[in-house]
Order: C-alpha cells, then sequence, then structure tokens
C-alpha cells in the first residue's frame, strides 16, 4: 500500500548477531504487515567503505537507524557513518529519521542524552525527526526464550504497524518500551543489595567460569601492583 | 600531575586545533605537568566488537591486543584525561569514539548504583578526572557542545569521575590552563 522506501541500518558492532538487529526485525514484520514492504537490514560492521550504507540512505524516504549505547553514546561505527552523511547536510531530499538505542542497562535514563543527539542529527540533515525508540534491559535479547520476548517483539512490530500506517510512532508504545525511565529513589537500597547477589551476577560469573578467568575478575593490569 | 590529553582530531593538516593543543601543552608543561598526548588518528584502535572479551576472558585488557591498551594505562594512570576533539557532525570525532569505545575494560561488568541509578562498578581504585576540549569549528555550535556536555556527563558517571570542564578551542589559554590544574587539583 506505502509507495514510502523504507532502508534499516543496524548499527550493532556484532552485526547481524547482536540484539539491535532482532528488535529492528520486529519492528519491520510490523511495518510489513501494514505496508506490504519489508526492508532488508544493513549491518554497519560488515565494514568500511561505507559506501553501501550512504547510498541507502541517500535513496530512501525514511532511514531506521538501530544501535546498542556504548559508553553512553552511539558506538564508534554509527559514528562513522554519521560523519560520511556530512556531505548531505542541507540537502532538501533527506529521509525521515527514526532511531532504535538499546541499551544494558535497565533503565531508559541512560539513554536520553544520546537522544538529544539524534534529534539534533535530524535537524542538521534537515530530515524530519520521527522518533526515537527507547529499549533498555536489550542486553541479553538473543538469548532469551521466545517467550520472554514476545511482548518486547510485539510491541515493536505495533510500532511498525502504526508507523506504516500513520508515519508516527505511537507515544504510548514507547513510552512502555522505554519502562522503566529510572528506579524510585526509595528502591536504592534494595538494587544494592541485589546486585551483589549471585543472582545479578550470574550472567557474568558464569561466563567467568567457562573461560576460567573468575579469579581475575577484578583483575587492574594497568597500576602497578601495590 | 599527570595530564593525559586524548588527541581526537581526524586531521593531520595544520590548523587552529592543532596550534592551540600544542600551546596548551607547552603552558602545562611551563607549569610542571607531566603531560602526555596521544594521537588516536595515528594509533592502531580496531573498533569494538562487543564480545565482552575484556570483561569474562582477559579481565581488564582487550582480547584484541592493539594500541587502545596503551590508551586505557594513560588514562588510567593519569590524574586527569582531556578528551580534546573538533566537533563533528555535532560530537566528538569517530577516531575519538571509537578509543572512547574500547575504555571498557577500565571498568566491571556488575552493577552499582550511583545516584540512583544502574552503574557499572568501578574496577580501579582511583580514576581520573575528566575534561573536554572542543573545536566548534564551521558546523558547530553552543547546542553541539551542550549536548556534547551531557554525553559526556553521562559518561563520567561510569567511569567514576567528575566532568570538570568543558573548554572551546579559542577560550583564553590562561583561563584553560587554570581550569585545568583546578581540576588536577582536587
Amino acid at each position: 500500500m506505502s509507495s514510502k522506501q523504507l532502508a534499516a541500518i543496524n548499527g550493532s558492532p556484532r552485526g547481524e548477531r547482536g540484539n539491535t538487529p532482532l528488535m529492528l526485525g520486529a519492528f519491520l514484520e510490523g511495518y510489513e504487515e501494514v505496508s506490504g514492504d519489508r526492508p532488508e537490514i544493513l549491518h554497519l560492521a560488515h565494514g568500511e567503505p561505507l559506501a553501501d550504507p550512504v547510498t541507502a540512505f541517500a535513496g530512501a524516504d525514511a532511514v531506521l537507524l538501530g544501535f546498542p549505547l556504548y559508553t553512553d553514546a552511539m558506538p564508534g561505527i554509527v559514528k562513522a557513518f554519521i560523519e560520511a552523511l556530512e556531505p548531505r547536510c542541507g540537502e532538501d531530499t533527506n529521509p525521515e529519521l527514526l532511531f532504535l538505542v538499546q541499551s544494558g542497562f535497565p533503565e531508559a535514563v541512560h539513554s536520553r542524552a544520546v537522544e538529544a543527539y539524534l534529534a539534533r542529527l535530524a535537524w542538521r540533515l534537515g530530515s524530519r525527526y520521527v522518533g526515537t525508540i527507547i529499549k533498555p534491559s536489550g542486553e541479553g535479547t538473543r538469548l532469551r526464550s521466545p517467550e520472554r520476548n514476545a511482548q518486547l517483539f510485539a510491541r515493536l512490530r505495533e510500532l511498525g504497524r502504526v508507523y506504516a500506517g500513520s508515519g508516527a510512532l505511537d507515544p504510548k508504545v514507547l513510552g512502555l518500551l522505554a519502562s522503566p525511565e529510572r528506579f524510585p529513589p526509595w528502591l536504592s537500597p534494595v538494587l544494592r543489595l541485589f546486585f551483589r547477589s549471585k543472582t545479578a551476577n550470574f550472567y557474568w560469573d558464569k561466563q567467568l567460569r567457562e573461560h576460567g578467568a573468575f579469579e581475575r575478575r577484578l583483575a587492574r593490569p594497568y597500576v602497578p601492583r601495590a | 600531575m599527570r595530564i593525559t590529553i586524548l588527541n581526537g582530531n581526524p586531521r593531520a593538516a595544520e590548523g587552529v586545533f592543532r596550534a592551540y593543543l600544542a600551546q596548551l601543552q607547552r603552558a602545562l608543561e611551563a607549569r610542571g605537568h607531566a603531560v602526555s598526548v596521544l594521537i588516536l588518528r595515528e594509533m592502531e584502535i580496531t573498533p569494538c566488537v562487543g564480545c565482552f572479551g575484556c570483561w569474562v576472558r582477559t579481565p581488564g585488557e582487550c582480547v584484541v591486543p592493539d594500541a587502545s591498551t596503551e590508551v586505557c594505562r594513560a588514562v588510567i594512570r593519569s590524574d586527569l584525561t582531556v578528551f580534546a576533539s573538533p566537533l563533528v557532525m555535532g560530537y566528538v570525532s569517530a577516531v575519538m569514539k571509537r578509543a572512547m569505545d574500547k575504555l571498557l575494560p577500565l571498568i566491571l561488568p556488575y552493577f552499582a548504583v550511583i545516584r540512583h541509578e544502574t552503574h557499572h562498578r568501578r574496577r580501579y581504585e582511583r580514576y581520573p578526572a575528566l575534561g573536554v576540549l572542543l573545536e566548534a569549528g564551521v558546523g558547530g555550535d553552543q547546542v553541539d557542545v551542550q549536548i556534547t556536555r551531557r554525553l559526556f556527563e553521562r559518561f563520567a558517571i561510569n567511569f567514576h569521575a567528575s566532568l570538570r570542564f568543558v573548554a572551546q578551542v579559542g577560550d583564553p589559554l590562561e583561563e584553560v590552563v587554570d581550569v585545568v590544574e583546578t581540576a588536577c587539583r582536587d
């Protein structure tokens, strides 16, 4: 039905094996249900040259760029892609922009600073800013059972469907995905205890043990031993 | 004091940024500080691939033995680390961001609660104070500086440091030297 051409770009440094492309895929499923189009996902991790994603950007009516939060911002490869778009600043044919930022932190608040950057980026490119999907606790999505991911993917499909129909991201669904924004301050002592527990650290401790590195987990290789 | 300056200028050519940074280095050295400048674009730093090997395989070190180990060592051993970069598309350069991604070995995978938020736990006892030096250039403005400041404030929390200043190329050199010295002292 829709004649809008949407390009999806995956900025996960893990490429197709990351968590980000799973989330992009769910959005695109919903988008396809309404529009009949199923855009392919381009992976930035496939490396330079950045000619393909830049060409895809230039030829699209809309671009969905997703990435994981790296040191509180976009990963280096995503920044390199953004820099490759510099010659397109001020072009009046630039696509409208949607973003997806997922992080390993359990609260959405961590991704708000980069969200402000992304809105500014759209302005800089002269693109319409559609919005940013923020998903905390995104790390581990690829390891979770389909049942545990069902709600996440259903919400992303819903966003894709509504976007295909209306050209907007449903603020109610955005809010549900970005929940919790932050934890209430009274919860801090409880969280502190929880983060010290074996349950909370199981994900990391298990991998450390598998690699025979558990005893060295607190290593400080860059300071002289006291 | 030991000051590490990460130079994230993607361009080698002579210019305002390069000249200002050289002046700043000389001024700080004249006041007795040990300044080391790492020119990131000349260092072989492979992009972080998110393997978490620095947390679960070789704790504290990247599994890829590239020049990022040199960056990590220079950062953690400094009293102050300055992230110096021209604004490119409204933020520090990709050269700088690539190096920042590879600072992950300096913290732990485990979570802690800081300011009622979840952050990574410290790996080291002490971390340097952080500063940022930007060149707004032709395409950048004060909105970009503010957004970049906000991104570094967030970054600083996870790196158990406080962001002490965001200076700009063109600020009077003596003023910048003063804020740098204040940041080193306390």
